[in-house]
């Protein structure tokens, strides 16, 4: 028992972040028809981000500093990817997010090395509870993302950008008629979701390591949470993000324990995930039919 | 007749182009050929790939996986399946044999998870390709007792010879190997032009267009995209049973996730759907690669040192400009949109 509420602690901590990834996702599939494939590389941007500030100046001003250029960038990637002259389908967007994607992993490796970075947390030690250990990291994590979650969701209800998202996700050409410019859209839809993406890789490298190669898993990993909403819901994306965290955490640490497999368990960790991010899409396909 | 008469002449005109092909293999140096190898190999799964995406309108983003299982199909059946007895030789089987078996065990494969693959439309096949991809990587690390993993990789050094004719040596692809491969993009290319032109072409355009109407108006289209995903996967994994040959040597950084990004890219460039420009693409691209590689591993350029993982930055960065760049601005292909100019430029000619 108290193994396995270790798994779902680290779990629901790694899930949060996936969970803010795929949030992102579903704003920008929402406001725009767009995958962003470029999604984890705006989380692997704030890691790194985030390592190169964290010695030089607090941590709270360095991670903030992180998640705000983060979110710059994002906007421009917002502007390019929309397309131009109503000529680019929501496919192409998604190949033109997957070439940004590229440029900004080869970009990180000329200015990282292809080293996993990360920093100490400010915490000292762990807390025990019952016998299981809580990195206050974790915990961290998990809050922020909840709150970042809530924030977002009051945000799209009580202020106008936030009406004129819900307004385009509704209907792009009603939007349109009305006068909301859905490039304009695009660029803040891109720009939130950037800095979300960002804020749970400054959180979560401290007990997960960022390398200039790891935008692929994430962003894999964070489609799987929005494809748990179908892609349209904020609040599943978050419950997907939750359950393929500690899916994951559980495949790993029990496959452990079945004999014969042992040492190579752990090194079928990504492929795990994979499997379970594709029986999960595979599913919420199954149901888009019968719907 | 007029028609048929343009058809019969773009016949020849890709008969006399596949002959040239095939002639300059025995022209080049060692050097260059391994590169007009590699181009030749990349152009038969652009091919495959292009049929794909243009005709069936099913983006992979994990054609660089079936490419991997037929090397390593080939490779291990040659070596043996039992890794305690590869040091014996002759414990697998003739190589000849295993080039044949690979794209079939490929195509195999992709036909068994196909069917649910296949299932899945737009952006989920294509995160789902993707994830393939990185589920074979893992296990082709996971597994390093069968497949010799990183390190030491596996060494297929067991020669490839036909009809006791020697298609590559102990210093790997001879130009004979070279000449087979470029004979073999000829084939493809006949192969796929065929099915462009035939019913099953027709229908997979149908399909491409929306699979709501082509399934109104009769066509089976799970049964056409399976189809097409098959071939396109055994395509994919006979260019990787001959270049497991060719290089004598297999370990997983040589199928990393950028190759399958890699064939996105020149069947972007080369227009989809076009067979042609998937050729050219290939080509275009291979060259581009190998250039930019070279390029980085010069000590330094235009007075600035260069770092070690310059030769990676380079290639991915300008591939990724040019996806950026193609996608945005030419939809259709660089080829086509180039075709297009040029017709434009031409003076406009009356037909009677």
């Amino acid at each position: 028992m108290k193994e396995f509420l270790q798994l779902v602690v680290v779990g629901v901590s790694t899930g949060s972040a996936y969970a803010l990834v795929g949030i992102g996702m579903v704003l920008i599939f929402r406001t725009t028809g767009i995958v962003n494939f470029a999604q984890g590389s705006f989380a692997v941007l704030g890691g790194l981000f985030m390592v190169a500030l964290v010695d030089d100046i607090h941590g709270l001003v360095a991670g903030l500093a992180a998640v705000l250029v983060v979110a710059f960038i994002g906007s421009l990637v917002g502007f390019v990817a929309v397309g131009f002259r109503h000529r680019t389908t929501p496919l192409a967007s998604l190949i033109i997010t997957l070439g940004i994607a590229l440029l900004i992993t080869s970009l990180n490796l000329l200015a990282f090395g292809d080293r996993p970075h990360t920093y100490p947390t400010i915490f000292d030690r762990a807390w025990d509870i019952g016998g299981v250990l809580v990195q206050p990291q974790y915990v961290l994590v998990a809050g922020v993302t909840l709150l970042a979650a809530l924030l977002l969701t009051l945000g799209l209800q009580r202020t106008i950008a936030g009406q004129a998202l819900v307004a385009c996700a509704d209907s792009r050409r009603a939007a349109e008629l009305v006068g909301i410019d859905v490039r304009a859209v695009a660029v803040v839809a891109f720009a939130v979701s950037a800095g979300l993406s960002a804020l749970g890789w400054v959180l979560l490298t401290p007990v997960d390591p960022v390398n200039y190669d790891s935008d692929v898993r994430i962003a894999i990993n964070g489609f799987a949470a929005a494809a748990f909403g179908g892609l349209a819901s904020i609040r599943l994306a978050y419950v997907g993000g939750l359950v393929l965290g500690v899916a994951q955490q559980l495949v790993v640490g029990y496959a452990d324990k079945i004999p014969g497999l042992g040492q190579q368990a752990r090194q079928y960790e990504l492929a795990a995930a994979l499997v379970i991010m594709l029986v999960l899409i595979g599913w919420r396909a199954r149901n888009e039919v019968h719907e | 007749m007029n028609l048929s008469r343009s058809r019969t002449l773009r016949l020849a005109g890709t008969l006399a182009a596949g002959s040239f092909a095939i002639w300059l293999s025995y022209q080049l140096s060692p050097g260059d050929r391994s590169l007009y190898t590699l181009m030749g190999l990349y152009a038969i799964v652009a091919i495959g790939l292009s049929l794909l995406i243009g005709f069936a309108g099913q983006i992979s983003l994990g054609q660089g996986a079936f490419y991997a299982l037929g090397a390593y199909t080939a490779g291990i059946l040659t070596v043996g399946l039992d890794p305690d007895d590869r040091l014996v030789s002759e414990a697998g089987i003739d190589p000849a044999l295993a080039v044949v078996a690979a794209p079939i065990l490929t195509g195999l494969v992709a036909a068994v998870i196909g069917v649910p693959l296949l299932r899945l439309r737009g952006h989920y096949l294509a995160f789902a390709t993707l994830a393939l991809h990185l589920i074979l990587l893992a296990a082709i690390f996971a597994q390093s007792g069968f497949t010799g993993g990183q390190d030491p990789g596996l060494a297929v050094i067991e020669p490839l010879e036909i009809f006791g004719l020697q298609i590559t040596g102990v210093t790997g692809g001879t130009a004979r190997h070279t000449a087979i491969v470029w004979g073999l993009v000829l084939v493809t290319l006949l192969v796929a032009l065929n099915l462009v032109g035939s019913r099953a072409g027709r229908a997979l355009q149908a399909i491409a267009t929306s699979e709501r109407t082509a399934a109104a108006a009769g066509i089976n289209v799970s049964a056409y995209k399976l189809r097409l995903f098959v071939l396109s996967a055994g395509l994919a994994g006979l260019a990787g049973a001959l270049y497991a040959f060719m290089l004598q040597f297999l370990s997983p950084d040589a199928f990393g996730v950028f190759l399958s990004i890699q064939f996105v890219v020149m069947v972007a460039v080369g227009g989809l759907g076009s067979v042609y420009g998937a050729v050219v693409g290939a080509v275009a691209i291979t060259w581009l690669e190998h250039e930019l590689r070279e390029l980085g591993a010069r000590p330094s350029l235009l007075g600035f040192d260069l770092p070690d993982q310059a030769p990676q930055v380079f290639s991915v960065g300008v591939f990724a400009v040019i996806l950026i760049v193609v996608i945005l601005f030419f939809p259709r292909g660089l080829l086509p949109a180039l075709g297009d100019g040029i017709r434009r430029l031409r003076p406009v000619r009356h037909e009677n």
